[in-house]
């Protein structure tokens, strides 16, 4: 056998879903530190947010612990009331097939998530830099931002590389606005938003778990903002499909010469405004064509390395990743680091999951409650043991 | 002192990780999820040995002793941890050669088999450089700088990012050595790296004394370029012996 004719090995392919997925995800996580350390140092410019989220309680400095944590808990609880009432809602619509009503809808949120509160956080940047620009530029600059934004969330005839940009950059905006939340509110949220998205997708009644019923049944699309990492393509009609949630198949089992295309839902999609919340949820899904009969342990396929579809990520998991992760920065860089390596595991682990159980799972709990884990143990265990370390310059 | 100063010390930390990152590892997306895995494995292990060791931080003694049980017991649990390690690449690597099979490539060669160690290994040390030289220089992208009373020839950043690029080197090419020491079996190259590690470890401890960073760095780049020189050679070794098997012998 001699080197130089050897077939490129799997090292070349395998894992390049999960990729296509963990650099998003970073780029996302990266964008939100870089704002929160470059607009936080000023904190002229951090005026109290007045959201759903906080309708309850605000905290101020000198509150006593245990105030802040009944406080944020009531935030909390009234923000996962506001969700659940409204993907109810959702389900209602979709249930009604009102999807043109949703669609629009979605669009008109894509609308002010990148013109209104893109537009404040560019202005935030032109106070922090001293941009010489004037507002009729300015104006014209962001109009035609925003609607270019619109249009990749609306159409599929957007080169892929535009709607993925802009779906980053939704989630950017929006996980930029929940970090100005006071800091025990967001934590006490992420836990609640980990815990809902768990009941929602996992219970009889969850209303994700309807949703994705409901779109299954009827073999359509759930109207939501997901992030998709590549078209899929039939393998029949050679063509580009539309990009779809589901395909359902017919198991041709003498025709079995190439492997299926795998088609590999992952999700669940927050639709976020400033004021008030609207949710549109799309939970973890895959659905595993069978190739035959295949009864021994499935391998690397059962973990999810091995699968040729294209993977979507619904917006609401980039945003409360991201969120989590400015508000570690918002502390220091090194829970920056421990929380992004938690996260990314979380999702590896998410993803292993949906591989072996093969159902309808939620993205978001695994990450966020390894993430605010070692939060807290980076901040009060680590932290001392390197600094006490490195400042003696004693390293191992 | 500013964000070149501070760009600068990231990239004198992590630079050849950097180069070894965007060569090797970025075209395979199978290594960077190893690299990952890898670094979280270390993270936990720092992570472990501060929860043990909360209870006797800060040391206020100024003797040296309470630091060389804080070297050895936390050098110990790693390279406990590396076995571990081992144990998981090991079905990882049956796996792979399972589902090779199936999709009807190659088994993992030689040199995948020595990427995936290099990968750990990388993870081990960008581990090292981000938690303890990175995530402390948030200071350096300011106006000022810092100096350690013991070592005042150069700024604390510096010396960290120095010390730091000499333990990323160790890490990570300590990890290929030991894969293929345990792979082979091979008992000189599985206790060398544990070696290698303490004396590492213990070389820092040379920083406490006044002005010892003189003495202790150099002896530090010192084990980490032999570190290289002896991985440098076993891979020599290997791939040549590797082709010798396979060369088709003249009758």
């Amino acid at each position: 056998m001699d080197q130089n004719h050897r077939n490129t090995g799997i090292l070349h392919t395998l894992g390049e879903e999960i990729i296509r997925i963990i650099t998003p995800v970073s780029i996302c996580m990266l964008s939100v530190v870089i704002l929160v350390s470059i607009l936080d140092k000023d904190s002229s410019l951090s005026s109290s947010v007045s959201t759903i989220a906080t309708i309850a309680y605000t905290e101020t400095t000198s509150d006593s612990e245990w105030d802040k944590f009944k406080g944020a808990l009531l935030n909390s609880l009234v923000f996962v009331a506001v969700v659940t009432v409204v993907t109810f809602l959702l389900v209602v619509l979709f249930y009604f097939n009102c999807t043109k009503f949703l669609k629009y809808y979605m669009g008109f949120s894509a609308f002010l998530v990148l013109g209104f509160m893109g537009g404040e956080i560019g202005v935030f940047l032109i106070q922090v830099y001293s941009v010489a620009i004037d507002c009729f530029t300015y104006v014209l600059l962001l109009l035609n931002f925003t609607i270019v934004g619109v249009l990749a969330v609306f159409m599929s005839k957007i080169p892929i590389f535009v709607t993925q940009s802009y779906m980053v950059v939704i989630g950017v905006l929006t996980a930029y606005w929940f970090t100005m939340l006071p800091e025990w509110t967001t934590w006490v949220l992420l836990v609640a938003m980990a815990l809902y998205d768990l009941a929602a997708v996992l219970l009889p009644g969850g209303p994700l778990r309807l949703l994705v019923e409901l779109a299954i049944s009827r073999d359509e699309d759930i109207p939501a903002l997901v992030y998709e990492a590549r078209p899929v393509i039939d393998p029949r009609s050679n063509a580009t499909v539309q990009r779809r949630v589901w395909r359902d198949r017919p198991v041709n089992v003498e025709a079995q010469s190439r492997p299926q295309v795998d088609t590999e839902t992952v999700g669940s999609s927050r639709n976020v405004e400033e004021g008030r919340v609207n949710e549109l949820s799309v939970p973890l899904i895959e659905r595993l064509r069978e190739r035959g009969v295949e009864p021994e342990s499935l391998g690397l396929e059962g973990i999810g390395l091995a699968s040729t579809g294209a993977i979507k990520l619904g917006l609401g998991d980039f945003i409360f990743y991201s969120v989590l992760v400015g508000r570690a920065a918002m502390y220091d860089f090194m829970t920056v680091y421990a929380c992004y390596i938690a996260i990314i595991a979380g999702l590896g682990i998410t993803l292993v999951l949906l591989a072996v159980y093969q159902k309808a799972l939620p993205a978001l709990p695994v990450s966020v409650m390894l993430g605010v884990l070692f939060y807290v143990l980076t901040r009060f265990f680590l932290e001392d043991f390197v600094v006490q370390c490195s400042s003696n310059l004693l390293m191992f | 002192m500013t964000l070149a100063a501070g760009i600068g010390y990231v990239l004198l930390a992590l630079g050849p990780s950097l180069a070894l990152f965007v060569t090797l590892i970025s075209t395979k997306p199978f290594l960077i999820l190893v690299l990952l895995s890898s670094t979280l494995l270390w993270l936990i292990s720092l992570i472990v040995l501060s929860g043990f060791w909360k209870a006797f931080l800060p040391i206020k003694t100024s003797a040296w002793w309470p630091y060389v049980i804080l070297i050895l017991t936390s050098v110990v649990f790693q390279e406990g941890l590396r076995l571990v390690l081992w144990r998981g690449y090991k079905k990882m690597e049956d796996m792979l050669d399972a589902f090779a099979d199936r999709v009807a490539k190659p088994r993992l060669y030689l040199t995948d088999k020595m990427q995936i160690a290099l990968a750990g290994g990388l993870g081990h040390g960008v581990a090292h450089a981000v938690f303890f030289c990175l995530s402390l220089l948030t200071p350096s992208f300011g106006p000022a700088t810092l100096y350690v009373d013991k070592c005042s020839y150069a700024p604390f950043f510096l010396i960290s990012a120095i010390i730091s690029l000499a333990f990323v080197t160790i890490h990570t090419f300590s990890m290929v050595i030991a894969f293929n020491g345990y792979a082979q079996g091979n008992k000189s190259d599985q206790l060398i790296v544990p070696a290698i590690h303490i004396i590492a470890g213990t070389l820092t401890l040379v920083n406490l004394a006044s002005s010892g960073c003189i003495v202790g760095i150099p002896l530090l780049y010192i084990v980490a370029l032999s570190t290289l020189a002896y991985c440098g050679k076993m891979v020599w070794r290997r791939l040549t012996e590797t082709q010798i098997r396979l060369t088709p012998q003249n009758q």
